[in-house]
């Protein structure tokens, strides 16, 4: 049976039957976004970005949210982009524009709870890169963002198994990679490896997505896996796991991304787990209101 | 752009935080161990702004002078710290803790103690002010006696150092205000109408042990032994660096090898001590005594 549901898995995302092209405002921005910072032209941002009216008021709404530092009210997208920086309005016109890969017909699974997941990750990775004096915060953010793509393609070529694979996890208090793994054959991982080698994201957030259930099998970037591996944890433990409670104690320095992690950033021995994880309850709420504000299905 | 400016308007009420405000966040952090997240921010700003008034200050900016470089912070601090800390509890005061306890942690402790062939539970809550938090946790284990603890049986020992709420504890009458978190199921199992109040069951009365302890003591915190749980929440706040590093000593002491302590949301012991795992449980955390497996 769930050899069944793997194999028709693959078969589609071979032909990328029933996959949402990338929004046509995403490619030139992922791509745009990937060069160096100094390339970078305000006037070029402010024009991807207004082309679009419906992600120009959505990146506001973003930058508005004290989640990304602001205090006054930015009324346009310049203003934006003066008062975040560059970086920061990377974050905010990426996570908008990927909003919109999600299907409309949820199959009684609320997709919300996988954009507050995704978005929280996001924020919790570029924090405690930070906090870690880990080298590229902002990919951090992306690789955030991105990590569990696969679960976005499993809404879309498998809704009835996946979200009954969601409702098993909700009532087990178990893992959901470990779920689908049980019913569907496939995890999101291995799922969300092909599907952002499809969509030729960059080599990094490729690897994330295919080993961050599994921080020890990746290999060109393994510190950057372990950092959203943990991350990943941080947010299922506090209440930002896709509307599951996983039952289970964890032990973050136990955990393989720890050791990975560790060998890159000595810093990380010292590093304030409690701190960080009452920080992260305290921005939780907003990532709630945030998601609901900007959601919008295709 | 009628877009943009329904976008200001939405985002007027939840400004960034002052970062005067950031700062005395993370004094108390530094001094009392217990961190006010963004969204616990509001609450630590009325509990300033009390004390603004009664000073005369206006800004955040002054005040935390007043906890930092003037003659008068050492005074200060306690006079903001007793404001945070309003000896305040309540039945099921942290949901997300008490499910901790029964479906993760009472388990893996059953599993532990039935090596040492003993069927027996002790658990202490310390600081347990008028006693919400201590029958709270018998309830829970009463809960279990049909399952879980099946052949078994615990104690409570519940301390504090203020003798008037041990006698309310003792006395076991709740008002509605302490009661409000109260599951139903609960309320109607284990306690009795009492006026406009709730009378706390004989049988869980039974079972909790009330006395009064100084932590600080440190002759008679020799004698806190054998225990499977220590429930410290909401009262290190009030202990200075040196004696709170004291008193987690002694819980350690205190603990069987397999022994958890438990602080009250949004406390920490970072710096305090490296004895204790800190250990992550779907949105609370708790620091056990058991060595690391790397
Ligand atoms: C805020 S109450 C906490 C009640 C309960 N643990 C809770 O979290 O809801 C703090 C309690 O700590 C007690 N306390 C403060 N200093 C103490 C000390 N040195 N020894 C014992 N108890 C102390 C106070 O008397 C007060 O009842
Ligand atoms: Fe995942
Ligand atoms: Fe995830």
């Amino acid at each position: 049976m769930s050899q069944q549901v793997r194999d028709t898995i693959l078969r589609k995302l071979d032909t990328f039957q029933e996959m949402p092209t990338l929004p046509v405002s995403l490619v030139p921005l992922l791509r745009y976004m990937e060069k160096p910072m100094e390339q970078m032209e305000l006037q070029q941002i402010v024009d991807l970005v207004s082309k679009d009216k419906a992600l120009a008021a959505q990146c506001l709404h973003m930058a508005n949210s004290p989640l990304f530092g602001r205090r006054q009210a930015a009324q346009t997208i310049r203003d934006a982009v003066v008062a975040l920086g560059f970086q920061r309005m990377r974050d905010v016109v990426v996570s908008c524009s990927v909003l919109s890969l999600s299907p409309s017909d949820n199959h009684g699974v609320d997709p919300t709870v996988f954009w507050e997941h995704s978005l929280g990750c996001a924020l919790v990775c570029r924090q405690f890169a930070s906090g870690i004096g880990f080298e590229d915060p902002g990919k951090a953010y992306l690789c955030g963002l991105l990590h569990d793509i696969g679960i976005i393609a499993h809404l879309w070529i498998a809704p009835r198994e996946f979200c009954s694979a969601v409702e098993h996890a909700r009532k087990d208090g178990s893992p959901l990679h470990e779920m689908e793994l049980n019913s569907m054959g496939i995890h999101h991982a291995e799922t969300g490896k092909l599907v952002s080698a499809r969509w030729k994201f960059s080599d990094d957030v490729i690897e994330v997505a295919a080993c961050h259930h599994d921080p020890s099998s990746a290999s060109a970037h393994r510190s950057l896996v372990a950092l959203v591996s943990l991350s990943d944890m941080l947010c299922r433990m506090s209440g930002l796991g896709h509307g599951i409670t996983e039952s289970r104690q964890i032990d973050l320095l136990e955990e393989p991304g720890f050791a990975l992690l560790s060998q890159e950033c000595p810093n990380l021995k010292n590093f304030d787990w409690a701190k960080f994880t009452f920080q992260l309850e305290g921005y939780m709420e907003e990532v709630h209101r945030l998601v609901s504000l900007l959601y919008r299905p295709q | 752009m009628t877009v943009l400016s329904a976008t200001s308007r939405a985002v007027e009420s939840f400004a960034a935080p002052d970062p005067f405000m950031v700062r005395i966040r993370d004094l108390i952090y530094q001094v009392a161990g217990i961190f006010h997240a963004d969204n616990k921010l509001r609450a630590l700003e009325e509990r300033c702004m009390r004390r603004m008034q009664v000073l005369a200050i206006k800004t955040y900016r002054d005040y935390y002078d007043c906890l930092t470089v003037k003659s008068i912070r050492q005074a200060e601090l306690v006079a903001l710290l007793n404001e945070i800390t309003i000896g305040e509890t309540c039945f099921f005061r942290n949901q997300p803790q008490i499910d901790g306890i029964r479906n993760i942690v009472l388990p893996k402790i059953l599993e532990q103690r039935a090596k040492l062939s003993l069927r027996h539970l002790r658990i202490w809550s310390a600081g347990c002010s008028t006693g919400e938090e201590p029958y709270t946790l018998c309830m829970i284990m009463l809960e279990e006696t049909a399952t879980r603890l099946k052949g078994w049986t615990f104690e409570i020992l519940a301390t504090d150092l203020n003798e008037r709420s041990l006698n309310h504890a003792k006395n076991g009458v709740y008002n509605a205000y302490s009661t409000r978190n109260l599951p139903a199921l609960f309320r109607e199992k284990y306690f009795a109408a009492n006026g406009n109040d709730l009378q706390i069951d004989r049988n869980v009365k039974n079972y909790v042990n009330f006395s009064r302890l100084n932590l600080t003591d440190e002759t008679k915190m020799l004698f806190m032994k054998g225990l499977d749980m220590i429930l410290c929440c909401n009262v290190l706040i009030y202990f200075d660096g040196a004696s709170k590093k004291r008193v987690i000593q002694h819980f350690y002491n205190g603990l069987l090898p397999h022994g958890y302590l438990f602080l009250g949301h949004s406390e920490s012991l970072y710096g305090v001590s490296e004895d204790f795992r800190l250990v992550h449980m779907p949105s609370s955390t708790a620091y056990v005594k058991g060595k690391r497996n790397v």
